[in-house]
């Protein structure tokens, strides 16, 4: 067997152990949502009995044993539509950024990383939207507000890779602290849960960039690619992607900023 | 929007870059004392809702409860030139297994005992042994290397080694803040079921390759615990640490993905499938 046969042995191997786990990944968030979906109806029937006045009294019971555990508050529906707006901007921006002649003739790895991470931010505003559906919210198909000034300001300005990748950072960190923040300010598990498994995954897409941003600058822009050659990244590659200890939150979106009106 | 902070409209060198980055570094530890203000809360928190009846334990109040998976244990299998880890239903307690290895019982907290640890306090408790488990696989692996047993280490590997198990300890360091202030003892070694198969693998690293895939299991692991921990926690503040640690381990693994080559942020969403759970601990 030649080396060739092993590699493309191995790399099956890896994208189907990685595509299962994505799977994985996608099936748990589906029953979080589908758990929030059957809680949310239950105190939506809850919620109607106490509107015909059938049942007064056991409805009171019903809604303050249902208190906390699924009921979706309004800032529980403000902050899923407002990260959904955020996830709506990420996508646009990603997506216009792939058409940028220097993305789309540049460096390869950097040009599948906006393609793939566009898809992600595509799940996320999905996730973000059912979960408002089911709470009996509107979903939110805009873009966050205050963050699409910004972009828009920005994209004249977008002249080389390293503009872009700047300009993505920024918002791959506003989404990471939103909903970091998020996880402790909403009022089940099901919806911490759904905040919890897309934080870290926003983090991830800012550490990657992070490391671009920092061989762009370094005039290393042939080490970004996959594989990489580890032995040639400088000594800062293994700590610029990774800047905080704890993630932080002060520029973590206030739940009402992306809310449909 | 945090642009400002990370400047990059020239080229710079790389020293002026490593002294960029450390400065971000040190702008980021102001957030430590914030921290363990918040692990000071959750101390007080926590000893105010204790159980006086460990038997009446709620699963309520267990905070970091896994995902009800499997619980995660690493061997090390030949997969042609490679490594890589496999995950098997671990049922065996230490006692049942035999004895502890040298490294489990040489990092175990001589003053910890059985049943030390009850509700939410187990799932600090777990934290903070998790986090020991990470600085001592990168503090092994880094070992190794000044050894010679790992070949050539190139540099950005060796200064993440070093960045990863520095946070990695500030993490424990909250936990075990939190469970001091609770009136319990730090958790100062690995008491985990899994730390032998951990040891035992770190023992047979012999390469950069296989020290990273087996440093990105236990990110992996580390990142869905706090995932579970979220979900099932009754406390904000240990939420709040919970899910302001998650994202940082993650980010270890995204640095991890890119030097080994592999794909750079695998999952739209993180699973627990991996999370370790209560019953992980073994004080």
């Amino acid at each position: 067997m030649s080396r060739d046969d092993v590699d493309v042995r191995l790399l099956k191997e890896l994208t189907e152990q990685s595509q299962d786990l994505n799977s994985d990944a996608v099936r748990i968030t589906r029953e979080a949502l589908e758990r929030f979906t059957e809680e949310a109806a239950a105190t939506q029937r809850r919620s109607r009995w106490s509107r015909t006045g059938v049942v007064g009294v056991l409805t009171g019971a019903g809604t303050l044993f249902g208190a906390g555990r699924a009921a979706a508050s309004s800032d529980d529906v403000m902050a899923l539509q407002t990260a959904a707006s955020i996830e709506n901007l990420a996508v646009s921006t990603y997506q216009t950024a792939a058409g940028l002649p220097f993305i789309q003739q540049g460096n390869k790895t950097v040009a599948e990383f906006i393609a793939k991470t566009t898809e992600q931010h595509r799940e996320h505003a999905k996730a973000f939207n059912s979960a408002v559906t089911q709470a009996g919210g509107k979903p939110q198909n805009a873009a966050d507000p205050k963050y699409d000034a910004v972009v828009k300001k920005a994209m004249p300005g977008l002249k080389t890779p390293a503009d872009v990748v700047k300009l993505a950072i920024s918002l791959e960190d506003v989404a990471a602290e939103t909903y970091t923040k998020n996880v402790g300010q909403v009022s089940n598990a099901q919806l911490r849960r759904l905040f919890g498994s897309v934080a870290p995954v926003e983090a991830q897409h800012r550490a990657v960039l992070l490391t671009v941003q920092s061989l762009l600058a370094d005039g290393k822009a042939d080490l970004i690619a996959s594989p990489t050659q580890p032995d040639k990244l400088p000594a800062t590659v293994g700590s610029v992607g990774i800047p905080d200890t704890f993630y932080p939150t002060k520029n973590a979106s206030p739940v009402n900023e992306g809310a449909v009106k | 929007m945090t642009a400002d902070r990370h400047p990059w409209e020239m080229p710079i060198s790389e020293s002026e870059l490593t002294s960029a980055t450390r400065d971000l570094d040190e702008a980021h530890r102001e957030t430590l004392p914030l921290m363990f203000a918040r692990a000071h809360d959750l101390s007080e928190e926590l000893t105010e809702t204790a159980p006086r009846d460990p038997a009446t334990t709620s699963a309520r109040r267990v905070f970091l409860m896994g995902a009800g998976g499997a619980v995660v244990t690493f061997a090390l299998a030949a997969c042609g030139s490679r490594a890589r880890f496999v995950s098997a239903t671990d049922t065996e307690s230490p006692s049942e297994s035999g004895s502890p290895s040298e490294s489990e019982s040489a990092t175990a907290s001589p003053s910890a005992s059985a049943g030390a640890y009850t509700g939410e306090l187990k799932g600090v408790a777990l934290s903070a042994a998790l986090e020991n488990q990470a600085v001592n696989a990168y503090q092994s692996a880094l070992s190794a290397a000044n050894a010679g047993k790992l070949g050539t280490v190139p540099p950005a590997v060796s200064t993440f080694m070093k960045t990863a198990m520095g946070q990695h300890a500030d993490h424990a360091k909250a936990w075990n803040s939190a469970l001091q202030n609770a009136g319990k003892q730090p958790i100062t070694g690995i008491p985990l079921t899994s730390q032998q198969s951990v040891a035992a693998a770190l023992g047979k690293v012999t390469s950069v390759d296989e020290a990273a895939r087996l440093a990105l299991k236990l990110e992996d692991q580390a990142t869905q615990t706090y995932l579970a921990a979220v979900s099932t926690a009754t406390d904000k503040r240990g939420i709040d640490m919970a899910a302001s640690i998650a994202p940082v381990e993650a980010m270890h693994a995204a640095i991890l993905n890119f030097i080994l080559g592999e794909n750079l942020v695998p999952n739209a969403f993180i699973s627990t499938d991996m999370a370790a759970k209560p019953s992980d601990l073994t004080v």
